[in-house]
């Protein structure tokens, strides 16, 4: 369309990741909005909240009376044919949990932004991964973004991904509490035409409509539970593809590419890499420069879609490297390797590999601490001395709390 | 682009020449939303509720079942009875799903995304998500407005789970969370909660009523007057459980008017121009409450003292109504004059050995 082209009107603005959300669903047009507030992804329903105000989106706005009625709300709503947004954080994720598997199993294609947030106890305003991390076997597509303009790219390509037919399930789009809901960087709103022509109007296949009555989640007998639950790991499984194919032409309208599972930063010749999801990434390219500045081999591999999991590439990336510190920022108590959860996935992705690096797992930025640049270094010190040692000497690592 | 306007609905009234007779011939519409093929029990008031209620919603409906005997029994996979869009939700979100689907038909034919008229939008909760667990996604939905119609077919406790206590449940019922026993002899020692009214009062901008299935026209109408009414409304149905009340399955419509005529279930509509009460509706009858109870195994175990506090509270339902209570009625609330089931000693043998 190269006529299209040149009519282009792209604006630079300087957002947070909160408002940048709220653009990428203004721009998706939605038709019903659910909120409640918590921090920190309340700015973005702020926003949203006076861009209805003010007649520059069209949408039902519902102030829902908790999270679980959110969730409710948005399934209710795209159940019934429409174009849904919601949000929350920490213990507001938690509060609607109970509608995570039904939104997937009724294959409603709901879109849910989340700005991370610990749980409680005790209340902490800080981001952890551990609120959205604890729904990831529930059938939502699921990843991180690192900053905002990534946020805005992620929410428009998630309606584009669970919307389509071959798909059809609920999205988390998740970003860092704080390191990127707050954070304020220059981001590229594209012009409406570039979005109307990647992001087709919403049609469930079995809307709830008059014209056409269907039952949607009749009580089933047990016998009739195992096809319907493969059909949803089908979906699951079968949609990666269709990511993929959706990123290019993302990366075709739009003109900013993203791999659609792994970024890799300095890893051509890396020997150690941090692995990790979200905003503390910014952090770990600086790090990196520094350290690569003292001859270290270091690199970063940032998974940026979790679910589905990309367990062939994440297995034939990690095997490139010697040893591979997995930087957790979620909760995984009593766990495979008593840290948190990213560790397991990853060692389970390697398990087949001829190639295995040796593999620990860091317990840093908890309590929404940033990661600073001496953590890092503190942790490539200990990777390079498992990698000398050629065993690591031990799973988890919290740092700051040994020497 | 310009918003385009939401056509809404207009049901007429039903003519409901002799309210209170025992027998007439009503004119029906043809329409049948709610179809045989489910597996309630036989008598089962709740579907009793869903055929009437559906058949005065007609077709441009769409229906939402939390769970309950109305999800449970009635849908089952590859063979539901609904001839209208019917979605399932939890328990908990009776009123957030339903003001889901109500936005979402706001927002759509608004857009132009949808061509045809705003249908009715009917959510069919029990009582134990309309009382306890749905009781906030409901008042969210009403305080919100959304046009719809919420449903409490109101069976006084979790039934399909097999008969427990919920708010709803009245003093004295048993249930296998309210068990009688020497300690507890007349089960449930709490009132239920006045849900309807609470419904009223707390969102008065909204049609509220109380009815019962011993009422069809009345129950229709109410039904229609609901979906009329533009924004939120809320019914509140008195809908007997044979399985939970025991009871002579034929005696269903019986104990809707029944349950009436003892004062146990007050007929009111919320009038939300007027901001009042209408209590108009009277039963041909007044009863003693004992005549109510002792049709129902439930109340088996009750003895003089505990027929008397029921007696109590539904004279106080009476007077709230502004009915002038008959002498008798009086009397019977006192315990002297009145006796233990006669099953009592049995009731009680029979729960402890559970």
């Amino acid at each position: 369309m190269a006529t299209a082209m040149e009519t282009i009107k792209k604006k630079t603005v300087r957002i947070n990741g909160c408002v940048a959300s709220a653009q990428a669903a203004k721009y998706a047009d939605v038709d019903v909005i659910a909120a409640y507030p918590i921090r920190p992804y309340t700015a973005t329903m702020m926003a949203l909240a006076q861009m209805v105000a003010n007649g520059e989106l069209d949408a039902e706005y519902i102030v829902a009376d908790s999270e679980h009625s959110q969730l409710s709300i948005a399934h209710g709503a795209s159940s019934s044919g429409a174009r849904v947004f919601t949000g929350s954080s920490g213990v507001g994720v938690q509060f609607a949990y109970e509608l995570y598997s039904p939104i997937s199993g009724s294959r409603m294609p709901v879109q849910m932004m989340i700005a991370d947030r610990t749980l409680d106890p005790p209340g902490d305003f800080g981001s952890e991964h551990t609120d959205a991390l604890s729904t990831r076997d529930m059938g939502w597509l699921m990843g991180w973004s690192c900053d905002a303009q990534e946020a805005f790219d992620n929410h428009l390509m998630a309606f584009r991904i669970g919307e389509d037919r071959r798909v059809l399930l609920p999205q988390m789009v998740c970003q860092d509490g704080f390191f990127v809901s707050h954070i304020t960087t220059d981001v590229e709103l594209p012009d409406p035409g570039q979005v109307k022509e990647f992001l087709p109007p919403y049609k469930h296949p079995y809307p709830l409509d008059p014209r056409r009555p269907v039952s949607h989640g009749p009580q089933i007998m047990p016998e009739q539970g195992p096809p319907l639950q493969l059909e949803r790991a089908r979906a699951m499984e079968g949609c990666m593809p269709v990511i993929e194919e959706i990123h290019e032409e993302f990366a075709r309208i739009f003109g900013r590419r993203y791999d659609a599972w792994l970024e890799e930063y300095k890893t051509d010749d890396a020997e150690i890499v941090f692995f990790l999801q979200g905003g503390h990434a910014v952090t770990a390219r600086f790090a990196i420069n520094h350290m690569r500045e003292k001859g270290m081999k270091v690199g970063m591999v940032r998974l940026r879609t979790i679910r589905p999991y990309p367990t062939e590439r994440v297995c034939e990336t990690l095997s490139r490297f010697k040893v591979v510190g997995v930087i957790e920022t979620n909760m995984g108590l009593g766990s495979v390797s008593s840290g948190g959860s990213l560790y397991a996935e990853a060692a389970a992705a390697l398990y087949e590999s001829p190639k295995r690096p040796l593999i620990m797992s860091f317990m840093a930025g908890m309590g929404g601490e940033a990661i600073v640049l001496k953590e890092f270094y503190w942790m490539a010190q200990k990777m390079i001395d498992a990698q000398k040692r050629g065993k690591i000497e031990k799973r988890t690592h919290w740092v700051g709390f040994e020497e | 682009m310009p918003a385009i306007e939401v056509q809404r609905q207009t049901l007429p009234i039903l003519g409901n020449p002799n309210q209170g007779a025992r027998f007439y011939n009503p004119d029906l519409p043809a329409s049948e939303p709610f179809v045989p093929g489910h597996r309630t029990c036989a008598g089962c008031g709740p579907s009793i509720q869903y055929r009437m209620t559906s058949k005065a919603s007609g077709d441009n409906t769409i229906l939402v079942g939390p769970t309950g005997c109305m999800y449970v029994a009635n849908s089952s996979y590859l063979c539901t009875p609904y001839n209208v869009p019917w979605a399932h939700t939890q328990i908990g979100s009776a009123g957030s799903f339903t003001a889901g689907v109500a936005a979402a038909y706001e927002a759509m034919i608004r857009k132009g995304k949808y061509k045809g008229t705003f249908p009715n939008v009917i959510c069919e909760a029990g009582d134990g998500s309309a009382s306890d667990i749905g009781l906030a996604s409901i008042s969210g939905a009403l305080y919100r407005n959304h046009d719809c119609l919420i449903i409490c077919y109101d069976n006084e406790q979790y039934a399909n789970t097999g008969i427990q206590a919920s708010s709803r449940t009245p003093y004295g019922g048993m249930t296998t969370f309210s068990p009688p026993g020497p300690k507890v002899p007349e089960a449930k020692t709490l009132y239920p909660k006045d849900l309807a009214r609470m419904m009223a009062a707390g969102h008065p901008h909204c049609y509220v009523a109380t009815a019962s299935v011993g009422y069809p026209i009345d129950l229709m109408n109410k039904v229609r007057k609901g979906l009329n009414h533009k924004g939120a409304a809320y019914l509140m149905i008195y809908t007997p459980c044979q399985k939970g009340f025991v009871y002579e399955t034929p005696r269903s419509i019986d104990l809707g008017r029944l349950v009436v005529e003892c004062g146990l279930y007050p007929m009111w509509e919320w009038n939300p121009e007027k901001r009042e009460y209408d209590y108009s509706f009277r039963p041909q009858t007044m009863r003693p409450v004992a005549e109510y109870l002792k049709l129902q195994g439930r109340f088996g175990h009750l003895h003089a003292e505990h027929i008397a506090n029921l007696q109590k509270f539904a004279n106080q339902q009476w007077q709230m109504m502004g009915v002038q209570l008959p002498e008798a009625l009086i009397k019977s609330a006192d315990p002297k004059n009145q006796v233990n089931m006669a099953a009592s000693a049995e009731a009680e043998a029979v729960a402890q050995t559970l």
